[in-house]
């Protein structure tokens, strides 16, 4: 199969970016990093990119196909290509490039290295029996621990890109994957370390993460799980955590969103009164609705009634997320496969299916 | 007239009240019949989904069980994040017998009625973009007059594409084929799947602001007349904060942001009252020129 594609090449000791075409042959089955080998080694041995496990495991191989970040690995180049389309692949986003396809990934260790990707043990000790986590303890924290860190998720969030310093979606699902661990014992130090600025609250939500996760870790999910835990902890004097905090308080009294509260809610009075010749411009559009008289949802009694009701039933924090992976497990992200291919040995070419002692061999 | 459940949400109940208006009065001439919910509340907005999170999933249960309670199949949103929230929690409930068993009894316990009869949540703009496409095109020939618009999509209409599903999440086309319906002509850029960064803009100004300016000044270099928004969130941070940006960064855009409703409502023929464009920050008043309105 004849491929066309262009990479955005640059060259550390010229300074030199340009885009160049290639044409290679590569077979039907070939993926994105099959195709790159072609060229580098048919084409031009300088091309520059990382590999080494070819199989989704080893997370190096992570670069943008037409602007969004993918496992080169796991992307087939014949889909890429249907069409006629001419893909255009660069180096990841939010990283410095070092040379072609290859960043820099010191930013990113140094963000993981910031949250302590370890585990501080709880019990520092032996006890008589060992120390058994129950299986239902452990699934808190599955997505998570699929990380390969392999930059995916970093490589389009919007919130890094308007803030360098932001830890981001991949050092933070790091974070849950440890305070979500029911043998680590640093839970609340994580929570308030998390919570400073450029931690949890700075997330936009723009769920580019998510999208680009060639694993399914679902990173936004996991930022929500920490916010979940902070504020279950008391730890919620960041404006962002004010924030969260009034639309509930908005819910259980009101229904709706008390807007015009919201700011010196979440700002603190003293900023808030900074904001007022700001708001006044606002308020002839009526973009700054008066909270009194205030408007109350129908039946407003039945929301309230369910906040009490719920907080007494255990899945406060980030359980009350965890509880709905089940369901969304088998969803997958646009232009992926929900189900797969059926059991490989229904393929017609596959080799017999193997059968135990008192199975009749398959025909 | 197909008839659905109306959920507006907070914003077009209060602030972008705008929205509610033009949705109201530009939905039965494109073939529906709203049924506006009463005993509903906020979908949390991504807030409490944080902040409480079990709370978001029986908030969210209670407006679609009052959406399935008016005997439509279809709940229809006019908001980003309204979609995501609703949507994420029916897929939860629609696929988890468990869980929809424990929230329902205690929906009952507090007197909801339980979510048994399935809803489908969709945005206002897929309606229009998709089942109700060919209505649009006939009601839309007072057209935009090749105005040029930039179409912003905004984050949660798009992704994740897992839960939402209507678009490419890397290249929509929804929002562009309705200004190409309506007469108009779409401007394309970079930043149109972008975050506008309305939800930290309390609490993170700085780097919302540094997300804000990129969709705007994108469309302005373009050519842009106008930009359009299917969420009012969005319709609120690029309209409302454009004058931060000029203090910030000096660059005065007055760049005109059309809700989605009023876009189609302008090339439908609906009247001043039904479009109130004065309830706007920035002025609607030299695209309406253009249009010899």
């Amino acid at each position: 199969m004849k491929v066309e594609l262009k990479i955005w090449r640059y060259d550390t000791s010229t300074g030199e970016r340009a885009l160049r075409p290639y044409e290679v042959d590569v077979t039907e089955e070939a993926t994105l990093l099959d195709t790159l080998d072609a060229v580098r080694d048919r084409l031009d041995g300088s091309l520059a990119y990382r590999k080494s496990c070819r199989m989704m495991i080893c997370g190096s191989c992570g670069m943008r196909v037409d602007g969004g970040a993918v496992l080169a690995c796991k992307t087939r180049i014949a889909d890429v290509v249907a069409d006629g389309h001419v893909p255009v692949v660069s180096a990841m986003g939010n990283l410095p490039i070092v040379k072609d396809l290859v960043v820099d990934m010191d930013p990113f260790w140094q963000k993981m290295r910031a949250v302590q990707p370890y585990l501080e043990p709880r019990l520092d000790r032996a006890t008589e029996k060992e120390n058994v986590v129950a299986q239902e303890q452990m699934d808190m924290i599955h997505k998570e621990s699929l990380c390969i860190n392999c930059g995916c998720c970093v490589s389009e969030c919007n919130s890094m890109e308007s803030d360098p310093d932001f830890l981001g979606p991949a050092a933070l699902a790091k974070g849950f994957r440890f305070v979500g661990d029911a043998r680590d014992g640093a839970t609340i130090d994580r929570l308030e370390r998390y919570s400073e600025e450029h931690g949890i609250w700075d997330c936009t939500r723009c769920y580019f993460c998510n999208e680009r996760c060639p694993k399914g870790v679902d990173p936004r999910d996991a930022i929500a799980k920490l916010g979940a835990e902070a504020m279950k902890a008391g730890i919620d004097r960041d404006m962002g955590a004010r924030h969260a905090k009034w639309f509930v308080t908005s819910a259980k009294t009101t229904g709706w969103l008390r807007e015009t509260e919201l700011v010196p809610k979440t700002q603190g009075v003293v900023k808030a009164i900074k904001e007022i010749k700001f708001a006044m411009s606002l308020l002839p559009k009526g973009k700054i609705p008066l909270p009194f008289p205030p408007h109350v949802a129908a039946d407003i009694g039945e929301s309230r009634a369910l906040f009490d009701l719920v907080t007494d039933q255990g899945r406060s924090g980030a359980a009350g997320i965890v509880q709905g992976e089940k369901a969304l497990m088998h969803l997958a992200h646009h232009g992926e496969s929900v189900d797969g291919p059926s059991h490989p040995y229904d393929d017609p070419r596959s080799f017999p299916k193997p059968y135990l002692p008192d199975e009749e061999p398959a025909t | 007239m197909k008839q659905v459940a109306y959920y507006k949400g907070c914003l077009a109940s209060l602030s972008a009240k705008e929205l509610d208006i033009s949705t109201q009065a530009l939905a039965p001439k494109v073939g529906y019949e709203l049924i506006e919910l009463e005993s509903v509340t906020c979908c949390g907005a991504g807030d409490i989904h944080e902040a409480e999170p079990d709370y978001y999933l029986h908030l969210n249960a209670r407006i679609l069980s009052y959406a399935a309670a008016t005997g439509a199949d279809t709940l229809m949103t006019v908001c980003n994040v309204c979609t995501l929230n609703l949507r994420q929690a029916n897929h939860q409930l629609l696929n988890d017998a468990a869980l929809r068993e424990r929230v329902n009894d205690n929906l009952e316990q507090v007197g909801v009625p339980r979510y048994e009869q399935d809803v489908d949540c969709v945005h206002f703009l897929w309606l229009v973009a998709g089942e109700s496409f060919g209505k649009l095109q006939e009601v839309a020939h007072k057209g935009l007059r090749g105005l040029r618009i930039a179409p912003f999509y905004g984050c949660q209409i798009l992704r994740p594409s897992k839960l939402m599903g209507f678009d490419d999440p890397d290249k929509p086309d929804s929002l562009e084929r309705i200004i190409a319906a309506c007469g108009g002509e779409a401007i394309d850029y970079p930043a149109k799947i972008k975050c506008c960064g309305f939800p930290i803009i309390q609490a993170r100004e700085e780097t919302a602001l540094a997300e804000l300016i990129q969709p705007i000044e994108q469309a302005k270099e373009a050519g842009a007349d106008a930009m359009v928004t299917p969420c009012p969130l969005c319709h609120l941070s690029l309209d409302a904060w454009q004058s931060k940006l000029k203090k910030q960064t000096g660059k005065d855009f007055q760049m005109p942001i059309f809700h989605l409703s009023q876009l189609i409502g302008v090339a439908a023929g609906l009247e001043d009252a039904e479009l109130r464009f004065k309830r706007h920050v920035v002025s609607m008043q030299p695209v309406l020129e253009k249009l010899a309105l």
